[in-house]
């Protein structure tokens, strides 16, 4: 109350910057129009190849710890198991079981990414994901068939 | 400071055979203290150094017993002290006699775990909902969460009108000066605040529940999950303790990256409090300049990790993403870029009579009250309180690099504010440091799934204060016991007692200088 004298200007700093800031390029951006350049391996949509996801059929890489006798036959499972949001389920696609992942669950860490001895999730920078449909965000898996190549 | 007290044998002349004394096991040493001990020996530890405090206080569910283990952090070291009461008349004398700051840990594990500290009971519930029904403890191991049936919200006491001619103001749980859902009923006379009495909880999502059902890789996605801001914090509290149990040979370069991710994450995290200060007191303009300078920073983090907020760059047994050469100018003309606009930001802080009338004197927490109440972080250090977990006990790189330790003695939200500011430059040094003296090599080493058994400690100096995290293994790939103690949950009780006298128009300035995080607080 009395220690109103203590600035020594009435102007705040701030006063200046501000109107400067009339004559300056807005630091936002323009987003739906201009869209950001994202840095390289962004973590974005999953994009999963089935083709590469051959584990039942041939056993698993070799850095792949769990007993590959045991895992022949079956799926191998590695993503479904780390997956922090149990986003990931296996479903059967022409006889094969095959890993199915539901975005809407995804939290992108990328740890199915890391995880697969086989390549099969792969990163990609898509980040608008945003849909009204809810079910087109799970990414079933499917082989491409050959007459749309 | 005088050279750090022996406390290991301070307890063994003091107490003798009375207390086994567990060497290396949850910090410097654990003792097993039963029979009321544990209320003595934190006494004798406290009247020895006066930065002795308690830190958190795990509940543990033994089957036959329930075992309360006190964290107790000193100014140097860090010890454990274990009781056990029968699970049939869980019973314990309460530490709040000695040390206030006691108060909160032990609500919680009343509430969670079932054990009644004699002189500070609960009423109603703490951090789990009202309508949770009394005597389910969700933390023991026999209780079928889907099988709990809730029951009708009671009336309890905090929602009553206050008396006389005393009005009760119900801040939150929805309210727009607080960004998350938490309440704080502030009783006033006139202007002036008399009592404040909080009801944590809203944002209890069970996490460290939930922690027992994942394996440990997992875990480390979840415990990030903690809080949005200071994610690498909690990834690096948890990977701190499995590593502790489970020692791989973290490389060199590994530890250096991880210093820089939490280094980077502490500077967003206190460019966002000081806008968000600025915003709390009504002044956007701060709010909007710190914001636009925290999004360079932003950048960066998507840079090294992927991602904006959610890095998730630390993992067991190293680091997920290298810091490729190509990186580094980016990293360091946008570092150069916010040094260059500090000094107009603390010219803003110490000078613009509007933040000065609304901060200086206001909530003002004296030293001893701080160390009373085992304030945490840069709520401490601008009580005076030198204490920052990066220079007491350094983990990862901090040893090799430096940097000073801010301290102010104002203790008030002026204080508080500019702390952070003047580690916001600090925190530059630091990543410039370690960007330069990076060491060559891996960056991951391959580590076992399952851990063995056994318990650890880690505590990790976050931006809003100390964090701590208590894990105890059982041999398979799950972990057996997570307690995770948030900077905030500690921050607390200091803002209960400094708004006791002040206008409740100073409430939202003295509250935003906690850097509060509910998220975090109930976890």
């Amino acid at each position: 109350m009395a220690e109103k004298k203590k600035s020594k200007s009435r102007i705040s700093p701030i006063f200046k910057r501000t109107v400067s800031h009339l004559f300056t390029k807005p630091a936002t951006t323009k987003y739906p129009f201009v869209k950001p350049t994202l840095p390289a391996e962004s973590r974005g949509k999953l994009v999963y190849e089935i083709k590469a996801c051959n584990a039942i059929d041939f056993g698993c890489g070799e850095d792949f710890r769990v007993d590959i006798k045991a895992m022949r036959g079956s799926s191998c499972h590695v993503c479904v198991r780390d997956c922090p949001a149990k986003a990931i389920e296996i479903v059967e696609v022409e006889g094969k079981m095959r890993p199915q992942i539901d975005l809407n669950k995804c939290v992108f860490c990328y740890q199915c990414v890391e995880s697969c001895p086989r390549d099969a999730i792969k990163q990609s920078d898509l980040y608008e994901l945003a849909t009204t449909d809810k079910g087109s965000l799970v990414m079933k898996p499917e082989y491409k068939k050959r007459a749309s190549q | 400071m005088p050279n750090s007290v022996d406390f290991i044998s301070l307890v063994q002349s003091k107490f003798g055979d009375k207390v086994q004394i567990q060497k290396g096991v949850n910090g410097e040493a654990s003792f097993v203290a039963n029979n009321g001990l544990h209320h003595d020996i934190l006494k004798a530890m406290i009247d020895a150094d006066e930065k002795t405090g308690i830190t958190s206080i795990t509940g543990l569910d033994f089957g036959e017993n329930l075992g309360i283990y006190y964290h107790i952090h000193t100014a140097k070291s860090f010890f454990t002290i274990k009781a056990e009461v029968p699970r049939a008349n869980p019973k314990i004398k309460t530490l709040t006699d000695i040390h206030t700051g006691a108060t909160f840990h032990e609500l919680e594990v009343t509430d969670l775990m079932g054990v009644v500290f004699e002189g500070n009971e609960l009423n109603g519930h703490f951090v789990l909902p009202e309508n949770w029904p009394d005597g389910v403890y969700p933390l023991r191991k026999d209780i079928n969460l889907s099988s709990v049936k809730l029951v009708p919200t009671p009336e309890r006491e905090a929602n009553k009108a206050a008396e006389g001619r005393q009005v009760k103001i119900i801040i939150g749980p929805q309210h727009p000066a607080l960004l998350e859902p938490e309440k704080f009923s502030v009783t006033v006379d006139g202007e002036t605040v008399t009592r404040v009495e909080p009801r944590i909880g809203y944002v209890h999502r069970g996490i460290e529940k939930t922690t027992e059902l994942r394996t440990y890789l997992q875990d480390i996605y979840l415990v990030e999950r903690v809080c949005g801001i200071c994610n690498p914090a909690h990834a690096y509290g948890f990977v701190g303790v499995v590593e502790k149990i489970l020692k791989p040979a973290v490389p060199e370069r590994a530890r250096y990256l991880r210093v820089i991710a939490m280094e980077l994450n502490r500077l967003h995290s206190h460019l966002l409090t000081l806008g968000h200060a600025g915003l709390e007191i009504g002044y956007e303009t701060v709010f909007q300049y710190f914001w636009r300078d925290r999004e360079p920073i932003m950048d960066l983090i998507e840079l090294t990790s992927g991602n904006r907020v959610y890095g998730s760059l630390i993992t067991i047994g190293g680091v997920r993403r290298d810091i490729t050469s190509e990186q580094i100018p980016k990293i360091k003309s946008v570092l150069a870029d916010l040094r260059g606009k500090l000094p107009f930001y603390r010219k803003i802080y110490l000078e613009e009579p509007t933040l000065r009338l609304r901060m200086k004197d206001v909530g003002t927490l004296s030293r001893t009250d701080a160390l009373k109440l085992s304030v945490v972080g840069p709520v401490a250090r601008g009580s005076g309180v030198d204490m920052d977990v990066r220079k007491d006990l350094p983990y990862e790189a901090y040893n090799d690099i430096p940097f000073k330790e801010i301290v102010y003695d104002d203790g008030d939200v002026w204080a508080r504010m500019n702390v952070r500011m003047d580690e916001v430059e600090e925190s530059i040094n630091i990543i410039e440091y370690a960007i330069d003296h990076l060491p060559a090599g891996p960056i991951k080493v391959e580590v076992a799934r399952s851990v063995p058994v056994g318990e650890a400690v880690c505590s990790l100096e976050a931006p809003r204060g100390e964090l701590f995290y208590y894990v105890k293994s059982n041999g398979t790939d799950m972990p057996e016991r997570v307690k995770i103690r948030t900077p905030t949950f500690a921050n607390i009780p200091s803002f209960l007692q400094t708004a006791i006298g002040e206008s409740i128009a100073d409430v939202p300035s003295n509250f935003v200088s906690l850097d509060p995080c509910f998220s975090c607080t109930d976890r």
